[in-house]
């Protein structure tokens, strides 16, 4: 029997989802090849070249202490996708398994579990990733899970309302009649069925997860110096706002292009399931 | 006096009405019959002007009394049809749930019809125009009404209002898409009978469009038969029931169950049966019973599971008891909300908020759905989907454990069975028409060789043509499989066609159960004639 792999049906692209997917393209590109190579070393100091504007050698010219921003742009964004993209594993996969358990079987510890997701939707989130992080310490280990703890709430809603709406459908009421366990009706027969919603608020979920890791970072309470972060190479470069604005443009404008990059990438997903 | 000139509409470039020819005189009602897809609400919404923007009309002209409403090659006049819609042409949709706004009292809403065309009215006028163009659509309570949400009301006193919200202006055309179509029957002749009259005393032009034969029948002067997008055959309602000249509309009119066309089916099936039952399993096991029900109490919880709403329990079906034998199908009528698919849902132990017994003598009973495209899991192929069953019942029972091959085999089996080719199994069930997905959900509920299956309205979404193609596969894989159906239906035609015995049910409790030749030539409750008058 020939099984034919499907490819994504290219003319059904519409120009968000092209849009986003190659601003997402680059930049996934540029951090990782910031793991392996970047133009030049992003903690060699040079006094010599402070505050460079930008040129051939420096497209984004050079900071403080003379190294090269493009350079610490790349690092920074790797270390800013890597810290949102296990925030959005862990509270997504989190949300999938609270959230189907909570929407499938209802009852009490739904309604407890919900409950418990109201409060911490009560809280700004910022604000109670702050509190986490007092309670356990900064650092980039911390930082992901009180990310996460903080996204969770809004991954299990989704999912849970999802769960709802499905748990009666004729289709799954047939399953049950057939004897299909739970675990296999939750995870097997259902959960595929959720993933084009899922993908959606996975895509919102780790733009506002890049937001939350920059603002923490440059709170001073994410990554610690002398990894690069681009909410850090930010708050670095309040200083010196006067005197080389191209300083704080680079990680900004970083952080713009991400962030738009994936919002195009989830708004073409939704307009096109 | 309408004239529909050779209209062709297209739409991204495939023509989805070609070429059709369509006149209503003054007071005269029109029927367009076709199945789903032939293009028969394209042509009313593109008379109506509601069509969708993508629409294009590649060929022809509508008049409406001389007028050019709308012609090929010039863009939609929307102030021309400003002033025709709603005033001198109106339309009756088949959703009456959805076409009243739910936020909003319906009086208020039909009156808004006399605000928008009529400026001599005082409001006292308006509303007592209101009131009483209710009570000529048979709204008795006509002051309730005025003053109900949409969801205070029945569905059929939805439709009246709807129909009340059509005629208040006294429109030359009245445009009907399938308005009985969500209604029970028993409501669906007081619909006809309705338009009937309406018809008679304004003298409008009607557009009834249906794919109910015998609706079309019963009300309209003219009927014209539509198939992917043409106009096949059209003529008086005695030129197309009596003496139809397309073998389309032959077809047509041979699908529409009846009670004349089963006489000689009816003697041959109980022969083929008899035989097959003697066969395999001797004289005595022909008696024995694969379900019996006694005295069950079924009940429905009001308020859902949340912790803080109070919990209600409300008895839907009462004191049921009946039992089936093998190999034989029973019957099931009643209206909607009679307790039809509560009584279902637990024999089959879905509800379990029962009292009384439930004996089943066999394994894994199954059920087939009414909506064909929510009975099947949309994220799975074909294949997997007919394989599913087996993986569970290997879960279940160690001892039915199959190769992964030995599953493909019997699922590929189970396709041909059902009359679909090898190329469905990878495909997924979106790929489907309505009528395969029917066919996949009877392979699914089949696969596993239940002795007894639940079938819940299994024809009722799906054409005619259709519905009778799976009433026969139904049939022929019974008689393979020597299977017991629990055949639900509304339509009482329908389970005469299938039935060996009939049960009747009415306001949750059983009042009627005999053979079916017994119910059908003798009934005993005034309800069952009732039913049997109306169908």
């Amino acid at each position: 029997m020939m099984r034919k792999v499907k490819l994504p049906n290219i003319q059904k692209w519409n120009k968000y989802f092209t849009a986003g997917l190659i601003m997402t393209s680059v930049a996934l590109f540029l951090a990782i090849l910031g793991l392996f190579w970047t133009p030049y070393s992003t903690t060699a100091m040079s006094a010599a070249e402070r505050f460079q504007a930008p040129s051939l050698m420096h497209p984004f010219g050079t900071d403080n202490f003379g190294r090269d921003i493009f350079s610490r742009v790349m690092k920074g964004m790797g270390t800013t996708i890597f810290i949102s993209t296990l925030v959005v594993v862990c509270s997504g996969g989190a949300g999938i398994l609270i959230g189907a358990l909570t929407g499938y079987f209802g009852g009490i510890i739904d309604e407890v579990v919900m409950r418990i997701t109201d409060a911490v939707n009560g809280f700004p989130s910022i604000l109670l990733a702050l509190v986490v992080i007092s309670l356990m310490g900064s650092g980039r280990q911390n930082l992901i899970i009180s990310l996460a703890i903080v996204f969770t709430p809004s991954f299990v809603r989704i999912v849970r309302s999802e769960f709802i709406r499905l748990r009666d459908a004729d289709y799954i009421m047939r399953a049950r009649l057939m004897g299909v366990g739970r675990v296999r009706i939750l995870f097997v027969h259902i959960l595929p069925n959720i993933f084009s919603t899922f993908w959606v608020s996975v895509m919102i979920g780790f733009n506002n997860a890049i937001l939350a890791e920059s603002g923490m970072s440059y709170l001073g309470i994410g990554v610690l110096p002398p990894d690069a972060s681009l909410g850090k190479m930010l708050s670095d470069a309040q200083g010196y706002l006067m005197t080389a604005p191209w300083y704080a443009l680079a990680p900004g404008l970083a952080i713009v292009w991400l962030v738009l990059g994936f919002s195009l990438l989830s708004e073409g997903m939704r307009r096109n399931p | 006096m309408i004239k529909i000139e050779n209209l062709s509409v297209a739409f991204d470039g495939t023509e989805v009405v070609k070429n059709v020819n369509l006149e209503i005189a003054d007071g005269e009602i029109l029927g367009v019959v076709g199945e789903s897809g032939s293009g028969k609400s394209v042509t009313a919404l593109t008379l109506m002007g509601l069509v969708s923007q993508e629409a294009v009309l590649t060929s022809g002209r509508v008049l409406y009394d001389d007028v050019v409403l709308a012609q090929a090659g010039i863009p939609r006049d929307k102030a021309l049809y400003r002033t025709y819609q709603g005033s001198r042409m109106s339309m009756v949709f088949q959703e009456p749930m959805t076409s009243l706004n739910p936020t909003g009292r319906v009086g208020r809403q039909v009156e808004e019809m006399l605000r928008l065309h009529t400026t001599a009215l005082t409001p006292e006028q308006r509303k007592a125009r209101v009131l009483e163009t209710f009570l000529s659509v048979g709204l008795k309570d006509a002051e309730r009404v005025y003053d109900s949400y949409p969801h205070q009301l029945s569905g059929g006193m939805r439709q009246r209002v709807m129909i009340a919200m059509a005629i208040i202006l006294h429109p030359g055309l009245v445009v009907a898409d399938e308005p009985t179509t969500a209604l029970d029957v028993s409501v669906q002749n007081q619909i006809i009978e309705l338009l009937r009259q309406i018809n008679k005393e304004q003298r409008n032009a009607m557009l009834f469009i249906t794919h109910d034969l015998n609706l079309a029948r019963r009300l309209c002067h003219r009927v014209a038969v539509m198939k992917d997008g043409r106009v096949v055959e059209s003529g008086t309602v005695e030129e197309i029931f009596e003496s139809p000249k397309e073998a389309y509309t032959k077809r047509l009119i041979e699908a529409v169950p009846s009670r004349a066309g089963k006489a000689t089916k009816v003697r041959q099936e109980n022969i083929s049966i008899q035989g097959g039952k003697a066969q395999a399993l001797g004289e005595q096991a022909v008696s024995e019973n694969i379900l019996e029900v006694k005295d069950l109490n079924v009940f429905y919880r009001e308020g859902g599971n949340s912790l803080f709403s109070g919990k209600k329990k409300k008895l839907v079906v009462s004191e049921a008891s009946f039992t089936m034998k093998r190999g034989e199908t029973l019957g099931l009528v009643g209206e909607s909300g009679c307790g039809k698919t509560s009584l279902s849902k637990a024999i089959l132990g879905i509800n379990r908020d029962i009292e009384g017994s439930v004996t089943h003598y066999s394994s894994y009973p199954q059920m087939i759905f009414q909506d064909p495209y929510s009975s099947l899991n949309p994220s799975k192929t074909i294949g997997w989907l007919l394989q599913e069953p087996l993986r569970a019942l290997e879960h279940l029972d160690k001892s039915r454990k199959m190769t992964d091959k030995d599953r493909e085999a019997a699922a590929f089996d189970m396709l041909h069975r059902v009359g679909l080719e090898d190329k469905y199994f990878d495909r997924r069930p979106s790929q489907l028409s309505g009528g395969q997905r029917q066919r996949i959900s009877i392979g699914q509920a089949l696969i596993t060789r239940p002795g007894f299956v639940i079938a819940d309205e299994p024809v009722s979404a799906l054409d005619v043509t259709i519905q009778a193609q799976i009433m026969e596969l139904m049939r022929s894989l019974q008689e393979e499989m020597k299977l017991s159906f629990l055949f639900i239906s509304h339509d009482i035609n329908v389970v005469y066609q299938m039935s060996d015995r009939i049960m009747v049910m009415r306001e949750g409790r059983i009042v009627e159960l005999g053979d079916t030749e017994e119910i059908f030539t003798n009934p005993k409750e005034a309800y069952t004639r009732q039913l049997l008058q109306e169908s």
